[in-house]
């Protein structure tokens, strides 16, 4: 069974193309990215805006007793904010995913078009990537303006205190060119294989974001001083969500047949 | 010759057998009805024969491909029209119509040409850019059968095509269907509408699991002749002299009429005679046959007894 790749790229227009008319689910999408850039910003801006405020060594010297008298402890809080927060922004590149495919996957069974699709020359495997790209151009594109956005609003608020841009540094830039594109496959793949299996996209939106739940734990851990973040870090995420996508392709080409995607809908 | 050829076609889901050993054929360019009640099989056997399901045992062939094995060239060679439209309510007309001429690898104007040929004839020309979900359920059954028939199939299946419609929708859907019938395509309707049914087709299959019947329809309605038979006088004394024969499964009395249930329209004579002789003033004797509908769920009923 050849692959045709202008039929991959159909099912991706049309995806795609019902995303930009579905209002509701941008507004849904665009309010993640909003909470994720401008808390850290909210941050920032209060340690940058009152940097001799004495409480702020006590909160340093909890995250690090080590820390030096000569560290000033504002830009330590600055910096250890900046490199915690990434752990949270990736649950953006896992969530819009997870929102575009449940739609576009259990969204299709749900309003019963997927049968028309399936009825049409198009083979799985080509649907399986049309509707990928179609979740995770969104997903990555998001990420990186969100990021963009992010280094603009930060540098902007804390150039008066450190007089030195603070991002885009080395692990963000790592974090959002490598790491984030991994987690983004790793939210689609889950969302793919969930909607396979129910018959509803809001189901299988509220299954497939348990897949964050992990996220928002390491990310408690980091701000009880119990995990060091840092790009050997997130790097050794990454690795751990690679094994993960490769998993999630096995089981994704298995499992996503014509006869068990009817068979289970009916 | 056969479009398509089904023999002793099985179908489990589990332990539950959805079609068991249905056997029968459709010829190139007749319209043929695809019957049963709810849960008989039938969609079960357009999703056969249109490659979404395997068959767990027996066999069919669609334009020479096996479904087992056809795949893709079987996809292209059949267009599906779903009980429900199946229409993105996003897209506008024109979008939807278009991702299946891509999907298709259709050469792009020349395909939407076609389309638009057809949207003209079933009435929508000028909505193909308004979004499907505006359309009334009429109009979305009548793209859906447009987006059907766009990669010029060479069997044509419609699943319940007028269920839900009101009467006048029901009508105009019909009536594209007898277009495209007339156009000398090759059509397989499933519906529970025996009027469309009679309307449309000359012959059917009559299914719930098994294989009731596969038959024209004249020829199941005249399977069972009736002679209704109008008398001087009270025709309730007749009816057992009648009843004798050997050859009368039935005698009944209605509206001051004998009808005489035959084995076959040729015996009408000797059932003349007899009343004749019997002494009967006979106004008028009209062979007249059991309603579609009748026999219908007479074949269901037999089988549920069976």
């Amino acid at each position: 069974m050849a692959f045709h790749p202008r039929r991959a790229v159909a099912v991706f227009w049309k995806d795609f193309l019902d995303l930009r008319k579905n209002k509701g689910l941008l507004w849904t999408m665009a309010a993640l990215p909003a909470v994720l850039v401008l808390v850290p910003v909210g941050i920032v801006y209060g340690y940058a805006h009152d940097p001799g405020d004495p409480s702020l060594r006590t909160m340093a010297l909890f995250y690090d007793p080590h820390v030096q008298l000569s560290v000033n402890a504002a830009r330590f809080l600055i910096d250890k904010t900046l490199t915690d927060w990434f752990g949270l922004y990736l649950i953006m590149p896992v969530f819009v995913p997870i929102f575009i495919s449940s739609q576009s996957v259990a969204g299709e069974k749900e309003r019963r078009t997927l049968e028309p699709l399936l009825a049409s020359p198009v083979t799985a495997a080509e649907i399986l990537a049309g509707k990928s790209v179609a979740s995770l151009v969104p997903a990555v594109a998001l990420s990186v303006l969100a990021f963009i956005l992010l280094c603009v609003l930060v540098d902007a608020v804390a150039w008066p205190f450190t007089h030195e841009l603070l991002l885009p540094n080395q692990m963000w830039l790592f974090g959002v060119l490598v790491i984030a594109p991994l987690f983004a496959f790793f939210g689609n793949g889950v969302a793919v294989l969930v909607s396979a299996r129910v018959a509803e996209a809001r189901m299988a939106q509220q299954l497939s974001g348990l897949v964050t739940l992990p996220l928002i734990g390491l990310v408690g851990g980091q701000l009880a001083g119990l995990l060091k973040a840092g790009t050997v870090y997130y790097a050794v995420e990454g690795g751990v969500v690679l094994l993960l996508d490769a998993a999630l392709i096995v089981a994704t080409v298995r499992l996503f047949d014509r006869e068990r995607l009817i068979s289970r809908w009916v | 010759m056969s479009a398509i050829d089904v023999s002793a076609l099985t179908k489990r889901f589990g332990q539950r057998a959805a079609l068991d050993r249905v056997t029968f054929e459709v010829h190139s360019g007749e319209v043929f009805g695809l019957l049963g009640p709810n849960g008989a099989g039938k969609t079960t056997t357009v999703r056969i024969l249109t490659g979404l399901l395997s068959p767990t045992e027996g066999e069919a062939t669609v334009c020479g491909l096996s479904v087992r094995d056809g795949g893709e060239s079987l996809r292209r060679s059949v267009g599906l029209l779903t009980e429900n439209p199946g229409l993105y309510d996003r897209l506008t007309a024109r979008e939807n119509l278009l991702f299946f001429i891509k999907l298709n690898e259709l050469e792009p104007s020349a395909a939407w040409m076609r389309a638009a040929s057809f949207l003209a004839r079933f009435g929508l020309a000028g909505r193909e850019d308004e979004p499907c979900g505006s359309y009334s359920k009429g109009m979305r059954q009548k793209l859906a059968i447009v987006r059907a028939i766009v990669h010029q199939p060479k069997i044509l299946f419609l699943d319940e095509p007028t269920s839900g419609l009101d009467p006048e929708a029901a009508r105009t859907v019909r009536d594209a269907i007898a277009e495209l019938a007339a156009d000398g395509s090759t059509i397989v309707l499933c519906s529970h509408n025996l009027f469309e049914v009679e309307q449309l087709c000359r012959r059917v299959a009559v299914i719930k699991t098994k294989l009731l019947a596969v038959a024209t329809i004249d020829s199941l309605r005249k399977a069972d002749p009736v002679l209704e038979i109008h008398l001087a006088g009270d025709p309730a004394r007749f009816s057992s002299a009648v009843a004798s024969l050997p050859f009368v499964p039935e005698v009944s009395v209605s509206d001051s009429a004998l009808r005489v249930h035959l084995q076959r329209e040729d015996q009408a004579p000797d059932v003349i005679s007899c009343l004749a002789s019997a002494g009967a003033r006979i106004y008028s004797a009209v062979p007249t046959h059991t309603p579609f509908e009748q026999v219908y769920l007479d074949l269901i009923r037999q089988q549920e007894v069976g």
